[in-house]
């Protein structure tokens, strides 16, 4: 761990050669987090928490993976792969190892985002602090499960950026596409439908928490949507239960990953 | 020691490792030799934990690589053929960070550290970046890796690839001195002359198949019983050649060359004395008479076709 601080500091604070341009994305980050907190204090009162913590998880949703696209295709990459695999150590060990790194990272990330979160919440008039923590667990377990998909993506091919494409390529296909064609194909759906059909789509849970709040504080939502109760509690249910699958499949992919055979094209595992 | 018992490893249709089989001790240096493709790093690999053997087993200090794979990488250092480095790491970071991940306790660490770099020659990179060192020194580097947790076998796959002369002088010295410190060293590579300097013994594989194996001058040996003696002349080569076919001792004799004779011989230095008496009692005019002595090189060629799998 101390490591990594120390490569991060040479990487991001260096400010010279070829470390300029990360030192550059780093004074961008800042310069538009210090935005996001002068708009909430500008905005005092006006601004809901969960509007800041549906744009958390879409943060996150492109965050994770590029900072965890390269966890194990890297190592692979450079050939520093079978260095771990010789060592007193599981695959479990390796994985949960990376996935942990990767919880810390987003850990600080989260802690600045908590700033204009609770901020916002304590001025904000109509603050519900059950359905923001609730809304905070779903965007933190969101976030949980998009690591866990990327480490197993990152464990099951060799490039890093393969790794990046397919990850984030796949969560647009399945967050976004997919429910939006079968949105459009059904045509003219009951509410109820349509919230099955985005269910597991965090942003649309957030704006569902955001929203009842707002306009329906009874049973179901006036458009003949699923209950409240569906909002929530289950999403985070499923968002931890799908990261320890993910992570699980990520172990057991590395058991065939040590035989690098398996990566070679059809004609050269012939020849090898 | 290091008992490879029968190692097998099959790739659907491929065998490409078939039954090799030696034991080695504590200061062996195993030079193992065979061309591209021959099963060299398949069989480290199998030694290494990172495949598993079709069937067969290799045993560790009595640790089984099938059956207690931790136990046996715990006890190896494991050099591959490729190898890389991370970036923005200083040399000393890296060693920590292996040093860790091998459980060497945290109050040793530095020490240790200070110890391998010393034995590889890289104190005073200690605060270098990794990736700012020359391939010979990250060769050293990754050497002193595999040696933070002062392992009983050291498995090296073509360790001096890509090194200039100097630097591969400098690994045969650390290899050398490894074998000195008790450790089994196994060396891959190709190149002959490399491995024929500082390894006591070792195995030319083909194929999968383990063609020769045991100390380097038993296997010369082998391969060539008799005293090989080259002689030449500055004249009458082919009547030189009739008169030695007769000569006690000689087992057969051929002209390889204008005026140079190749004997096949048995006899010792006295006799070998007294056919250079004969000879110019003879009136042939020799200019030299020399033993030739068959090398690591001579051996394979002899042993190898060079198919490959």
């Amino acid at each position: 761990m101390l490591i990594e601080i120390h490569r991060f500091r040479r990487r991001y604070l260096t400010f010279s050669g070829g470390n300029t341009l990360n030192s550059a994305i780093l004074a961008i980050v800042l310069v538009s987090y210090a935005g996001l907190i002068l708009v909430v204090f500008s905005g005092k009162g006006n601004f809901p928490p969960l509007g800041i913590v549906m744009f958390q998880a879409v943060l996150i949703t492109i965050f994770a993976p590029g900072m965890l696209h390269g966890a194990i295709a890297g190592e692979r990459e450079r050939r520093s792969w079978e260095l771990l695999l010789v060592a007193p150590i599981s695959n479990a060990q390796i994985v949960f190892g990376k996935f942990l790194g990767a919880l810390a990272a987003l850990g600080v990330a989260f802690g600045f985002l908590f700033v204009p979160i609770m901020f916002a919440a304590v001025t904000y008039l109509n603050t519900n602090w059950a359905d923001l923590f609730q809304g905070e667990l779903v965007s933190i377990t969101f976030a949980v499960a998009i690591c866990a998909f990327t480490l197993l993506i990152s464990a099951r091919v060799r490039r890093p950026f393969v790794a990046l494409g397919v990850t984030l390529g796949s969560l647009a296909m399945i967050l976004i596409v997919i429910p939006g064609m079968l949105s459009s194909l059904v045509g003219n759906i009951s509410g109820a439908i349509e919230d099955e059909i985005w269910l597991l789509n965090p942003i649309y849970v957030l704006a569902k928490l955001l929203d009842h709040r707002r306009y329906d504080y009874g049973g179901a939502y006036d458009r003949g949507g699923l209950s409240n109760h569906v909002w929530g509690w289950p999403q985070i249910g499923v968002y931890l239960a799908l990261s320890a699958v993910l992570l699980r499949w990520g172990v057991l992919t590395l058991k065939f990953a040590e035989n690098d055979v398996k990566f070679l094209p059809k004609g050269q595992k012939e020849d090898a | 020691m290091l008992e490879v018992k029968n190692l097998r490893k099959e790739y659907g249709g491929l065998t490409a490792v078939q039954g090799v089989s030696f034991n080695l001790h504590p200061g062996d240096i195993f030079g193992f030799i065979g061309s591209n493709g021959a099963g060299k790093t398949t069989t480290i690999r199998m030694i290494s934990t990172l495949l598993e053997p079709t069937s067969g087993t290799a045993l560790l200090n009595g640790a089984d690589i099938r059956r207690d794979p931790m136990e046996v990488r715990r006890m190896l250092g494991y050099m591959p053929d490729f190898f890389g480095l991370y970036d923005d790491v200083k040399v000393w970071e890296y060693l920590d960070f292996f040093a860790a991940i091998y459980q060497v306790p945290t109050k040793k660490r530095a020490e240790v550290i200070d110890n391998v770099l010393e034995l590889t020659d890289l104190t005073v990179k200690k605060q270098a970046f990794v990736q700012s060192l020359s391939r010979g020194m990250q060769q050293r580097l990754c050497l002193a890796r595999c040696l933070v947790h002062d392992p009983t076998l050291l498995l090296l796959d073509e360790p001096a690839s890509g090194l200039d002369p100097r630097a591969r002088a400098e690994l045969k010295e650390l290899i050398a001195e490894l074998g000195r410190m008790g450790k089994i060293v196994i060396v891959s590579s190709h190149i002959l002359p490399e491995l024929a300097d500082f390894c006591n013994t070792v195995g030319i594989i083909e194929r999968g198949t383990l063609l020769a194996c045991g100390p380097v001058d038993r296997i010369v040996k082998e391969m060539q019983p008799n005293r090989k003696l080259k002689v030449s002349l500055i004249r009458d080569g082919s009547e030189a050649t009739l008169a030695i076919r007769d000569m006690p001792f000689v087992l057969g004799a051929q002209e390889s060359g204008e005026n140079e004779i190749s004997v096949d011989y048995t006899g010792d230095h006295e006799a070998q004395a007294d056919l250079l008496a004969d000879l110019i009692k003879r009136n042939f005019r020799v200019i030299t008479i020399q033993e030739d002595f068959a090398d690591l090189e001579d051996v394979f060629m002899k042993l190898t076709t060079g198919a490959v799998n």
